[in-house]
Parts: structure tokens; C-alpha cells; sequence
């Protein structure tokens, strides 16, 4: 057993002094490194140029010409951007006043902006192939990363932060858009450069006789964009090529790709993917018909031939220049097309084509049978997707797009007859301010909204839902958005479960429990807290020698097909050896590398499938790039660490614990069991004596308890912000508690818990507090809210500000005075209410002064006004920021749970008097009902309360970490005598008595210390009540919302109890007389509700109920009637009769359907009785 | 040390200190205990600041966060007689006579942080012990309530009023009282759950050496009542334990009184049986029956009680 510490005065001291070096919770920074780092790649870093600079250079060239004649191709003018640039935030250049030029992120939060830096692109054109000219671009302003390294944060220790206004531990890895946190969710994608067998039926709807056979790599530039190609196996024996260009999807002959890489015949072809399978007639039969019929369909041959046949015909997609012949047209084809991680290098054709061929073996043993389909759901075969690479990835394709509007605009002015003159810079100056700049302001659109708008698609499933707001609701919630991985929106969509489920691939790299449970389960996950993804490139530059020292054979002496090992880095054929060999140097590779020998990197990736019987395709899969999940584990013959990633995983034996390993059978041991879990699930406190789901309830729990979501508060302008006021620490705590630093944001209190049934108010999940307790404060909490008030929003820019803050010279209620200071702000303190004016202003307009008055039901206080000044500082001051402080104290239907999923509801405040106590007058804070277990069975929550009362018996912390008990040693034995030596019952129990009686009480009660959390849903936020309110003006029925003060709807299955339980009357009340109850005039003679009005009063005569349709029309020539038969309408014409009419009542709605029929020409008549 | 008195009831005071007293009650019934015990945390009056006047708070805590911490400063309430409710007192809102005043005026200059404790509290009638804030710790600090950096200041009125627990915690004179009764388990109200042994769970009860331990031999005696109580006050300092268990009984005392009084009440419409009161509670009737007609036989209704 590991004992844990309180280290009260530790943190005290660090409050106090903050770190002046470094930050003492390094587990929290490992926690965000994927953000972070990611994003430090884009720009030029101590490991590379930059992915944004190598972007560019993949871009290349865009050239234009100046003439409209067809026959002549004129001026020529190529662009390209040479180098990408992103400035630290700054100050606008306007601004003149400012002596301080940085934009600190502090700022940005209570001024609701935007924390951009400058892009700056270097753009370089040339004329007619004479030098360059280069020229700097301002692209806009563009949104940075937290502590990034285009951030002023980075490198910051904990007090030089909290000079700067943020956390003494503030992660960064989000950026701030507008006053809001946002950051871009990691998201789950194929492994990179790694041919995947897929069997999909769906690839049998390319066309007739494609079958559901296919081949896929996701190959992955430098720059980290991708790039998918696809194998099909048609019914046949043939092969096509797929890929997506700009969204359109497009099938070549493989053979066509194959002769058109490098000059080669039908016989290389052969022997490059039978090797010496010679007898196999599966893939004789196949490949003799995947090359006669191309030969016979296409007849090219040579690789000028074919490279001219694909750039001629991919000429208009690749939109390709006129001065490009078709032979270098295909071959920029084959560049940006074909197994793009292979540029780049002296061999590049070569590589291609040997992959190609290897992924047609694999493509044959697949159909064959030979080998079995890859899972594209398991991790082993899945990477992460990296909120940096994304937004280095989309600034790419603005950069290209940025490009080609040069090009379009170039060209409309030709079409327009303008004068193009490439030579004159004049000309070009105005091409560039003629085309939208600004790439910042579409980076800021993607973060704010997540949506992607891409020509290309960027190779991904999904539009929108990149990015989410990092809310700061508790700490707990904050931390655990950087560690969420998703698995992509489209499966959300999907029917079939089998994306969701939990394979054992996934162990260690993503947490089994922490996903929440209800639509997005098990498609958003979050890593282990041990799991890291790598973001710099290893350095793999050794590897190949390494591999040739070792006995592998080239790649340009051998081929061969399953029955070798296929030796593989990144996606690049290195060579081939036996099954046995391939073994032995993956074993030695491992030995190495977790050595530090041959300059192997430790995190590179040794996935070494072994043959089998029908199982994975065999080979030596080394991995060295980005994006990977790595994790740490000891490996046995050095007790170093090696970092394990999810492919070579699958054929890695690792212990759990030291006691399990076997020798030879063992080649790793975790470092610690509980590395499996995420952060949050290693929180909660003896989770393994819990039953699953619980353990995942309180994983979403932690994340809505009130807690504290910070301690620089006041320099945030958060819409709501919600915190407990007397947060502690637990007693039970899982040591990484402390190693995570939480007590720094303590999300709930410790309380004296009784469970018992008493009183019956804790019925069904219902808890009752103790009166007594609740005086104290415990579970008292405050709700911050932050208004906006801006009197510049009607106006129009440039235009004087005719709305100004504070009082005029006019009369105005003196009562305003009551919450106003005399500048016509509200005064720091005052308490507000629903209607009480928060600020005046003085509208010059009407010359009058004017409030904005406070509009909710619930009283507030002021807690703080902020003045924004305008983005220069040169304006009057226009918006106020107004934060109120709404003060929760717990109320009866306020919910409660501890951290065992255990939730329920305060029903009742009992007055500590008539609480059941103990022999030593100890009464529960808190009581709930023995029903909650034996279903639910959280075990861990009896044995938390059993630790916390032994813990605060003994003064001590205690540790709750999972899997440190078993069976020979169990914590009930381990807390049990802890307890009996501080004069308690060995089991928890303890006699009590009834407080109303004194009574003892029949049985003992199991009392103990559970940690408790407040949750965010509170009934202030909740109830919904009307007696009479707002109705719809068309059908007179309840409006609906509780915003609206609008009614709870009685629906259709409510309707059919009330019907079911034959209460009439309540049937009636709820849907007639408390909904659209009306009294209306009918006409008993003709049946008509439509008809009747209301006739003129006359002298001597009141108003009369008449019906048009039955009275006649009174005219002088007809038969006398008597003058008080007459009646008069409102427009003075007078009729007769139509007096047979009563009232009814009936729901409103039937009016309005009556009207609406009758404007189809349809009459209601209803039959009146008694006549 | 004993006392006696000739009803029977005893109490036997085993250990006592400044703020806590360990006692055993005799000869009284269960009810009578509880009472007691009852009354002792949530009916003795005590004074706590009740209103708060801030003035000037730039301290980091919410107003009514400090408001809420001074309310449960204990403060010296032995004579807390002299003091009436505010309630019942003459004057308009507060007075000399039903409150007590406080000023807390301080301000940090210093560049550490400095504590605010309930020693800063300055009291106006300062002749007086009632209202004193209880301070224990060595230093004579009392209470934190606030922390204060540089230019930080606090300027605040406090009223303190008499009250009781059953209002508020704050008003409650007692941290816990320990109560027990028959530690044998003799009368076999509890159970004494065990898995494998109950001698070695069950830590045995200080309480069993006052009593004599159950004779096996012996059958139960299912009429035996409950008949010494251990009590273990535990005061929060406000008052001394022995006032605390005084003032108690006093309070207790009145109530009883109250109800009696209330029940002697001519005129107390449901003791008239002559006009249909529903029960006589132990005084003559009328000439009339005490009981009217019997359900079954009149009508239903009012014919029977006018």
C-alpha cells in the first residue's frame, strides 16, 4: 500500500512563491504537447524549415500568360510564395499610442478579440523566366496557439505568467477567437503510409464488375497533408488506380501508373509481384489478364507513351498550363498523385513502383484469401490527426487558392480588355489588391464555426465540427478537452455500432472508460494519460544502414510476395529477408534503439507481423513519422523504456504488473497498471472495485461539477463561469491527483455521509442535507456572468458615436442613483434586479438620457465593470463588459453525486436536530439511500467512505489509486483496522440514534467521509412553472421555451394517460381551459361560427350577437318590419333576423381551423343543442 | 461529582474543561434526554453577527462570503440574559438593548499579505464581556476571516444579534454532543452487526465500565427502560458547557410552561368542551357529555359540535 499526503503547505508556499524556473506540474504540459507541438511545427523550429514553408514549396509555381490570342501564349508570369511567416500577436499598425506593442492573451479574453499574429508571405514572381522579384505580403491577421511558439506565453514559468495575467499553470494548445477558447479536437485517421487490406462492399459501386476487394494507403507529404490512394480488384483479375482531386474521384489502369513510372516491361511487372510464387496459379491466371488486357485496351508501351497519354488527359484537371508539354504534364500527374510520401528523393519512380507492386501482392493475397482484411476501427491502425497539422494544412490550401485567384484575376482582366503589363509593377500591385488577402480572417471563420471550407476536401470525411469550445466550467472538464480524440462526424452518422466498440488494440493508447455514454459513446475518446503522439518526424536517416548491416536484402536485387518478410519504413520498400531473419532484427532493432545505439530513435515504431495462417499480411513495418501514438512501458532485457505504438503493440507481450511476467514469453511490463486510464479516470478513487459504467458516469460528472475553473478570474470574461466557494482537497485521492496538480481547482467538499433511509425524503436517488451543514456552507457556490453592453452597434464605421456613457444634463429618475455611480455605471457591490438599471447613457439623438436595464428573474450583484476601449484607442470608450455575481447556495432539487456516479438531488434541508447521530455526536452532512447499491454496485464508494473516515480519524491523506489492493489484501481489512484502532467498528458501521427520539436505531449505520460534488444543473437554471403567460398570437395556445415564461407541453403520450386513467376533468383543464379556452358566438339556426358579429347599439337597444348569413338584407321597398327588429353592421347597413344565437365555448384553435377551411372554400356547420 | 435532587434524577459529572464536559444523566427517561440534548443544540440563545454593513470591501472575497464568515465567529454569550430579541425589543431595527456593534476597519500597507482575524473586530461597548469573539489559539488570534494585499481594505459594520441554532448554525452554542445509553446493548435496541466475531469489530464503549455487563444466565427483561444517558457536550466557546446545559434545562423549562399555560388558557377553543371542543385535556367539562353524538347515529356534519 502507497500512502498519500495532503502537501498543504507544498502547495500554500507555491501559491505564494509561484516557480521562478519551471512549471512543477510537467505530467499537465505532457498533457497539451500534442497541441502545442503540432502546432510549433508550422513555422520554422529548431527540427525544420516549417511544415507552412514546405507547403509552399509543394505548391509550386502558378504561371499566366498575357495574351488572348489562342496561337500565342505571350508575356509569361510565374508566381510562387517562397517562405510563410507568422509574427507574436502586436498591436495594430494604426495604432499610435500604445507603448506596449505586444497583445497579451489576457487581453483578448476581456476584450472578446481575437490573439492573432501577422501572416506575412513572401511572394516571388518572375517574367519570362528572368530573375525574381520577391515581395512581402500581409495575409491578414491569423489566430495563434496559446504557448505556441508564435505566442508571447512560451517558455513562461509559472510567476512571469502570473505577471502576465494567466494561471500559474496556464497549458496554451488552444487559441482565442473572438473572447472565446477554441481549440481544434484531434481526430482519428488511417495510419500513414501503410497499405491497408479493406474488404468494403461499397467499393463494388464503383462500377460493374468492381468487387469489394481494395488496397488503401493514406500516403502523407512532408507537410503533413495527404493524399489517399486507393487499389480496386475488379471481378476480372484486374487492378484500377483510384484517387480524389478536388472531390471528384478518378479510376486509372494500375498498369497505366506502372509503365508510366518508370520505363519497364510486362515481364518486370510479372516477376516484381509473383517473385518466385511461380506454381501459384491464383496469381499467374490474374496477372496474365491484369497485363494483356491493358496492353490490348490502351497499347502503350513505353513510359513517354503513357506519361503522355495521363498528362493529356488529366491536362484540364490539374488545370495545366499551355506551355507544359503532355510528357511533363504526366508527370506532374504522377507527383501529386501517386504515393506522394515518396517525393522527393533521387528514386523516387522506383519507390513508387515497388510499392505499387507490393500493394498489388497484397491486393491478390487478400481476394485469395491469403491474408485477412486490416480492421480500419482498430488503433493499430489508426493515427491522430493534430490540431496543428489541420490548421497548417488548411493555410495551405488558402496560400494555393490565394495563388490561383492571382491567376483568375490576371485572367479576367484579360477577358475584360484591361491592360495586362506583367513588367510594370504598377500593374501587378494592382492584381494583388484586387484579390481577397486576407487568409487570417478564413482561419478565424474555421476556428470560430469549425467548418471547412475546402476545394480539395483536404482528404478528409468531414465539413464541420473541427474545432470546440475549451470551456472552463471546472478544471476537470478544461484538461480533459485536450486529451479528447474524435473519431470523425461522419461515423456518428453511421448505423452499425462496430466504429464504436472497444477493441483490445486500443490498450493503453486510448482510456476504456472515459467516453460518454448516449450518441457520440465510443466515437469520442480520450487518451490514456500516459499517451503521447509524436510531432516532430524521427529521425529515421540511420535506419536503412542499420537494416543492410543487419542482412537485409535490397529492394532493387529481390521481390517477392508473402513467403519473405518485407522490410518497410515509412512506407518505403528498404528490402526483403526470411520470416526468421525479419524477426531477429526487429528483436535486435528493439535492443538498439531502447539502447540508444545506432543513433535508432527510441519512439520508432518496430511492427513486425509475423506469418500466419491466413492472419495479417506479413513484413517489418517501421515507423518513424508524426502523428503517431506512442507510450511508454519498461522493456524487460534493459529495464529501459521503450515507447510502444499501437501496430508493433498487437505483437508485443506486456505484462501488466511485474508479478505476471513470464519469461519468454514477456518482453515488456507497464510501468503502471493505471496507465490505461485517461486523467479523469484515474481520478476517480478505487474505480476498480466499481462497476463499469459508474466509473464512466463519473467521468462525465467530473466534468459538470461546479468546481473552480480558475484563480485569475478576474481577467476573464467568460459568458457564465461557475464556482464552489469552499472547494477541499479529498481525503482519498489517487496520487496523480497531486502529479496533476488538481488541488489547485478543488471541485467539491468532503462530507460526513450516512447512508441510512430515514425520513423517506431520500428516496429514489434523493440525498438530504443537513440544515446545520448547509449554514456552514457546504456546497455553496456562485455563478459569474458577463454582459456585453456596446452602444456602437447600430452604427456604422467612421461615423461619430452619438450614444456616450454616463448621465446628461436632462431630468431623468433620480432612483437610477440607487445602483448607478455618478459616471452612469453601475456601482461594484450593488445588487441588481430584474428590471433595475445597469448602465445609463446619453443618446444625443433625442437629447435624452437613457438605462439599459438588467433582464433576468434572478437577483445579481456587480461584481466587476470592465471599459473596452475601441482597437486603436483613439475613440470614446463604446462597450463595457459588466460581470454580475449570482450567488447559489444549494436548494432543495440542486444535484449532487459523489465521484462514484452516484448522483442525486437535495430534497430536503433537515434540521440537524432531528438528524440521526452517533455515539459521538457526529451527524451526517449528508444522507442517502442503501437502494442506491446493490444495483449499481459502487463498491468503491463504501470503500471511499470507509478510507475518508479512517484518513480523517487519523489526520491522514489517502491514497486511492486503483489496483493496489487484492484479494489476500483487501482495503476493507487494510481501512478496517485503521478504524478499530482509532476506537470504531472494524466495518464502518456505528450504532446511532434517531434524532427525534433519541431512540437507538435498530441498525447500525454505515457512516463515512465521501468527497462530494456539486454539479452544475441546479434548479434555478431549471424550473419551469405558468399559471397564465404569453400565448401564440395565431392559435391563442401557450407559448412554449422557459425562457419565454411559456407552458410545459401536455403531449399526445401525457394526453393518453390522462385518457387512460379516465380523469375527465383533468383532461379537460390541461387541454382546453388552460390552453385556448375561448367563448364564441355561434348561430344556432345555420350552425356557423364564422358568421356572427356583433351588432350596432342603438338608442333603446343594446349590442345583439346577429348572424350575417341568416338575417336578410333591410331595404325600404321590402315588407314592413318593425324598427326593432332591425339591426345595423358597423359600416351603418341594416338587416333583419339572425338573432338565433348563444355562446359556446371551445378551444381556439378550432376557430382558426374553421377560417382556414373556409378559405378553401370548406364550411364547418355544427349542430347546436338544445335549439 | 454528584448531584442529586429528590425526584430521582441524577447527574454525575465525570470530566470537564474549558469547553467541553463529559456528564451521565440518570433516572430520567429516554425523552427527557433527548430533550435536553435537543435544546442544548438548537434552542440555547447565543449572539452572532446577524447584519452586515460593508462599507468598502477590495479584498478578493464576495461580500457575502465575508458577511457569511464573521456570522460564524463564536462570540462570548454568558450574559446573554441581558440581551433581548431583537424581535421583541422597542427600538425600530437594533438597539444597545438587543444588539451588539462591531466595527472592522482594516487595511493592508504592508507589500505581504496580511490576515484579518476576529481580533480586528473592535466592539463598541467595549465594558462588557458579552460579545467578546471567542479566541483559543496561543497567539490570540481567533478566526481568520480575511486575507488582505497592499491597498486592499475592508470597512465594515457588523450587528450582532441574539438568536438561536434552530434559525441559523451560527446561533448554536454546541460543535457536538456525544449521547449514549445502554453500552451493553442489554435492552437489545441495536444489533451489534458482525461478520466473523463481534467482540473483536466492535471497539467496546467507554461507557461499559459504568455499567454492570449482562448476565448471560439472566432472561431479557423486555421491560427494562433506558435509565443513564453519557453525555459528552462539546461547546464552540460562545458559552461554558455547564451554562450550555444550564440554559438548556431553563429553556426547556419555559417551554414546557408555555405549553401548560397555553393548555390552562380558558377561552382556548378547543379546550371548550361546553361549545364543542374536541377534547377537555384533563379539565372538568361542562354539564354537557364531553362526548357529542357518535358518528353513526346524528348526521354527519355540523349538527353535533354546535
Amino acid at each position: 500500500m502507497t500512502t498519500a499526503q495532503f502537501r498543504t503547505l507544498e502547495r500554500e508556499r507555491r501559491f505564494q512563491n509561484p516557480p521562478k524556473d519551471k512549471s512543477a506540474y510537467p505530467m499537465l504540459e505532457a498533457a497539451v504537447a500534442p497541441h502545442v507541438g503540432s502546432f510549433n511545427q508550422l513555422v520554422e523550429n529548431d527540427s525544420n524549415e516549417g511544415l507552412l514553408n514546405m507547403a509552399v514549396k509543394d505548391i509550386g509555381y502558378k504561371t499566366m500568360f498575357d495574351s488572348v490570342d489562342t496561337d500565342r501564349l505571350g508575356n509569361k508570369l510565374r508566381i510562387r510564395v517562397d517562405a510563410v511567416e507568422i509574427t507574436k500577436p502586436t498591436i495594430p499598425n494604426n495604432d499610435k499610442l500604445s507603448i506596449n506593442q505586444k497583445t497579451l492573451p489576457y487581453e483578448c479574453r476581456e476584450r472578446m478579440i481575437s490573439y492573432k499574429g501577422k501572416l506575412r508571405l513572401k511572394v516571388a514572381y518572375s517574367v519570362n523566366d528572368e530573375p525574381e522579384v520577391t515581395e512581402f505580403r500581409d495575409c491578414g491577421l491569423l489566430p495563434v496557439m496559446l504557448k505556441s511558439n508564435r505566442c508571447h506565453l512560451q517558455n513562461l514559468s509559472p510567476a512571469e505568467l502570473i505577471d502576465h495575467r494567466e494561471e500559474s499553470d496556464e497549458l496554451g494548445g488552444y487559441f482565442i477567437v473572438n473572447g472565446i477558447e477554441k481549440l481544434i479536437r484531434m481526430l482519428i485517421v488511417q495510419r500513414r503510409n501503410h497499405a491497408m487490406a479493406l474488404i468494403r462492399p461499397s467499393f463494388g459501386n464503383r462500377g460493374p464488375s468492381y468487387s469489394k476487394y481494395g488496397i488503401q494507403i493514406r500516403c502523407v507529404r512532408p507537410d503533413q497533408t495527404s493524399q489517399t490512394n486507393v487499389l480496386h480488384y475488379l471481378n476480372d483479375g484486374n487492378v484500377t488506380f483510384r484517387f480524389s482531386w478536388k472531390k471528384n474521384e478518378y479510376l486509372i489502369p494500375v498498369s497505366m501508373i506502372l509503365k508510366a513510372l518508370i520505363e519497364t516491361n510486362d515481364r518486370e511487372i510479372f516477376d516484381g509481384i509473383i517473385g518466385d510464387d511461380l506454381s501459384n496459379s491464383f496469381l499467374t491466371d490474374r496477372l496474365e489478364l491484369l497485363l494483356r488486357s491493358y496492353n490490348k485496351t490502351y497499347g502503350l508501351y513505353s513510359k513517354q507513351e503513357t506519361l503522355a497519354y495521363l498528362g493529356d488527359k488529366f491536362r484540364i484537371v490539374f488545370d495545366g498550363t499551355p506551355d507544359l508539354s503532355d510528357i511533363e504534364m504526366g508527370k506532374i500527374v504522377l507527383e501529386k498523385i501517386v504515393l506522394v510520401h515518396l517525393n522527393g528523393t533521387a528514386t523516387t519512380n522506383m519507390d513508387k513502383f515497388k510499392m505499387i507492386l507490393f500493394m498489388i501482392r497484397k491486393l491478390y493475397s487478400l481476394v485469395s484469401g491469403d491474408c485477412s482484411p486490416d480492421n480500419p476501427d482498430a488503433t493499430q491502425h489508426q493515427e491522430i490527426l493534430l490540431g496543428g497539422f489541420l490548421y497548417g494544412m488548411i493555410v495551405k490550401e488558402k496560400i494555393e487558392e490565394y495563388l490561383n485567384n492571382f491567376k483568375l484575376q490576371v485572367q479576367s482582366d484579360l477577358t475584360r480588355g484591361l491592360k495586362v503589363n506583367f513588367n510594370e509593377r504598377k500593374y501587378i500591385a494592382r492584381v494583388f489588391q484586387r484579390i481577397n488577402e486576407n487568409i487570417g480572417q478564413k482561419l478565424q471563420y474555421f476556428l470560430s464555426t469549425g467548418n471547412l471550407v475546402s476545394q480539395s476536401g483536404l482528404d478528409l470525411q468531414q465539413v464541420s465540427g473541427y474545432t470546440v469550445v475549451a470551456e472552463k466550467i471546472n478544471f476537470h472538464r478544461f484538461i480533459a478537452h485536450f486529451r479528447m480524440v474524435h473519431r470523425g462526424s461522419f461515423f456518428a452518422e453511421l448505423k452499425t455500432t462496430t466504429v464504436r466498440k472497444l477493441l483490445p488494440e486500443s490498450w493503453g493508447f486510448l482510456c476504456p472508460v472515459h467516453t460518454p455514454d448516449g450518441s457520440p459513446c465510443g466515437l469520442l475518446n480520450h487518451l490514456s494519460h500516459k499517451c503521447e503522439i509524436t510531432t516532430i518526424p524521427s529521425n529515421v536517416s540511420s535506419v536503412p544502414s542499420v537494416l543492410s548491416k543487419l542482412g537485409v536484402m535490397s529492394a532493387n536485387t529481390v521481390c517477392a510476395g508473402p513467403s519473405m518478410c518485407c522490410v518497410q519504413l515509412d512506407g518505403k520498400i528498404i528490402g526483403w529477408t526470411t520470416h526468421q531473419q525479419g524477426k531477429v532484427i526487429a528483436d535486435t532493432l528493439r535492443y538498439w534503439k531502447v539502447q540508444g545505439q545506432e543513433n535508432l530513435p527510441v519512439d520508432l515504431e518496430i511492427g513486425y507481423v509475423p506469418p500466419s495462417n491466413k492472419g495479417q499480411y506479413p513484413g517489418l513495418y517501421l515507423f518513424g513519422g508524426a502523428s503517431r501514438m506512442i507510450r511508454p512501458v519498461t522493456y524487460l532485457p534493459t529495464s529501459g523504456t521503450d515507447y510502444l505504438g499501437p501496430f508493433e503493440q498487437v505483437y508485443i507481450n506486456v505484462a501488466v504488473t511485474p508479478e505476471e511476467i513470464e519469461s519468454n514469453t514477456h518482453s515488456h511490463v507497464e510501468e503502471s497498471p493505471t496507465n490505461i486510464l485517461s486523467i479523469l479516470a484515474n481520478l476517480t478513487p478505487f474505480s476498480d472495485f466499481n462497476q463499469s459504467p459508474r466509473n464512466m458516469y463519473q467521468c462525465q460528472m467530473g466534468k459538470q461539477t461546479m468546481g473552480t475553473p480558475g484563480v485569475g478570474l478576474v481577467h476573464r470574461s467568460d459568458n457564465k463561469l461557475y464556482r464552489l466557494q469552499t472547494g477541499q482537497t479529498p481525503i482519498v485521492k489517487a496520487n496523480l491527483y497531486d502529479d496533476y496538480g488538481m488541488d489547485n481547482f478543488p471541485n467539491g467538499m468532503n462530507a460526513v455521509v450516512a447512508v441510512i433511509s430515514y425520513t423517506g425524503y431520500d428516496m429514489d436517488d434523493a440525498m438530504i442535507i443537513n440544515k446545520s451543514a448547509d449554514e456552514r456552507g457546504f456546497g455553496y457556490g456562485t455563478v459569474y456572468k458577463v454582459e456585453k453592453v456596446d452602444l456602437g452597434m447600430g452604427r456604422r464605421k467612421g461615423e461619430a458615436p452619438t450614444q456616450h456613457f454616463g448621465f446628461g444634463d436632462d431630468d431623468w429618475p433620480e432612483e437610477w442613483q440607487n445602483t448607478l455611480d455618478t459616471d452612469g455605471l453601475p456601482m461594484i457591490g450593488s445588487k441588481v434586479e430584474e428590471g433595475d438599471p445597469i448602465v445609463a447613457y446619453f443618446d444625443d439623438v433625442v437629447g435624452k438620457t437613457k438605462v439599459k436595464t438588467y433582464h433576468s428573474n434572478e437577483p445579481a450583484y456587480i461584481e466587476e465593470v470592465k471599459l473596452l476601449a475601441s482597437e486603436v484607442g483613439n475613440e470614446e470608450c463604446q462597450q463595457i463588459t459588466i460581470k454580475y455575481r449570482v450567488t447559489r447556495q444549494p436548494l432543495i432539487g440542486d444535484k449532487f453525486s459523489s465521484r462514484h456516479g452516484q448522483k442525486g438531488v437535495c430534497s430536503r434541508k433537515w434540521p440537524t436536530t432531528d438528524m440521526p447521530f452517533s455515539e459521538t455526536g457526529i451527524q451526517p452532512d449528508v444522507i442517502i439511500n442503501p437502494h442506491a447499491f446493490p444495483s449499481r454496485m459502487t463498491i468503491g464508494m463504501f470503500v471511499e467512505s470507509l478510507a475518508g473516515k479512517a484518513g480523517a480519524l487519523h489526520g491522514i491523506a489517502q491514497d486511492a489509486t486503483p489496483w493496489k489492493f487484492n484479494e489476500n489484501d483487501t482495503p476493507a481489512d487494510y481501512f478496517g483496522d485503521q478504524l478499530l484502532r482509532a476506537g470504531y467498528n472494524y466495518h464502518g458501521n456505528e450504532p446511532m440514534y434517531s434524532g427525534a427520539t433519541g431512540e437507538e436505531l435498530r441498525a447500525d449505520i454505515y457512516i463515512g467521509c465521501v468527497y462530494y460534488q456539486r454539479l452544475r444543473h441546479m434548479v434555478n437554471d431549471k424550473f419551469q412553472v405558468r399559471s397564465t403567460g404569453p400565448v401564440n398570437s395565431l392559435t391563442m395556445q401557450p407559448v412554449k421555451g422557459r425562457k419565454r415564461s411559456g407552458g410545459i407541453r401536455v403531449g399526445e403520450m401525457e394526453r393518453d394517460a390522462l385518457i387512460g386513467h379516465g380523469t375527465a376533468f383533468l383532461l379537460q383543464d390541461r387541454l382546453l381551459n388552460c390552453s385556448d379556452y375561448t367563448q364564441s358566438s355561434i348561430c344556432k339556426r345555420c350552425g356557423s361560427l364564422l358568421s356572427t358579429q356583433n351588432s350596432v347599439a342603438k338608442i333603446g337597444k343594446l349590442s345583439s350577437v346577429r348572424c350575417r348569413s341568416c338575417s336578410t338584407k333591410f331595404s325600404k321597398t321590402s315588407k314592413f318590419v318593425s324598427e326593432s327588429e332591425i339591426w345595423e353592421d358597423g359600416q351603418g347597413k341594416k338587416f333583419v333576423g339572425g338573432g338565433d344565437t348563444t355562446t359556446i365555448a371551445i378551444p381556439f384553435v378550432l376557430k382558426y381551423l374553421d377560417s382556414e377551411l373556409a378559405a378553401m372554400g370548406i364550411r364547418l356547420r355544427y349542430n347546436v343543442e338544445p335549439k | 461529582m454528584e448531584i442529586d435532587s429528590d425526584n430521582g434524577a441524577a447527574i454525575t459529572i465525570r470530566d470537564a474543561d474549558k469547553d467541553h464536559v463529559d456528564l451521565v444523566l440518570k433516572n430520567v427517561d429516554l425523552s427527557v434526554a433527548n430533550s435536553i440534548r435537543r435544546t442544548m443544540l438548537a434552542e440555547v440563545p447565543t449572539l452572532a453577527i446577524d447584519l452586515v454593513e460593508i462599507d468598502v470591501n477590495t479584498s478578493v472575497l464576495a461580500d457575502e462570503f465575508i458577511s457569511h464568515r464573521l456570522g460564524l465567529i463564536p462570540l462570548d454569550s454568558t450574559d446573554i440574559d441581558e440581551l433581548s430579541y431583537s424581535r421583541d425589543c422597542t427600538c425600530d431595527q437594533y438597539c444597545d438593548k438587543c444588539s451588539v456593534k462591531y466595527e472592522l476597519m482594516v487595511k493592508c500597507n504592508s507589500d505581504s499579505t496580511s490576515n484579518v482575524y476576529a481580533r480586528d473586530l473592535s466592539k463598541f461597548n467595549n465594558n462588557k464581556i458579552l460579545g467578546d469573539p471567542i479566541i483559543k489559539d496561543k497567539d490570540g488570534h481567533g478566526p481568520l476571516i480575511c486575507k488582505l494585499r497592499k491597498h486592499q481594505e475592508l470597512r465594515i459594520t457588523c450587528i450582532a444579534k441574539k438568536g438561536i441554532a434552530k434559525e441559523h448554525a451560527k446561533w448554536s452554542p454546541c460543535a457536538a454532543i456525544g449521547f449514549e445509553y445502554d453500552p451493553w446493548n442489554k435492552l437489545k435496541h441495536t444489533d451489534y452487526w458482525y461478520e466473523v466475531d463481534a467482540d473483536k469489530e466492535w471497539p467496546k464503549s467507554a461507557n461499559c465500565d459504568w455499567e454492570e455487563p449482562p448476565d448471560p444466565e439472566l432472561p431479557f427483561d423486555y421491560e427494562s427502560k433506558p435509565n443513564n444517558f453519557y453525555f459528552d457536550i462539546e461547546t464552540s466557546g460562545s458559552l461554558t458547557p455547564d451554562n450550555v446545559f444550564m440554559k438548556a434545562i431553563e429553556a426547556l423549562q419555559l417551554k414546557v410552561a408555555g405549553i401548560a399555560v397555553e393548555l390552562n388558557k380558558e377561552g382556548v377553543e378547543g379546550n371548550d368542551a361546553s361549545n364543542g371542543g374536541f377534547t377537555t385535556y384533563g379539565k372538568t367539562p361542562g354539564n354537557q357529555s364531553p362526548v357529542g353524538d357518535s358518528y353513526g347515529s346524528g348526521s354527519f356534519g355540523a349538527s353535533s359540535w354546535s
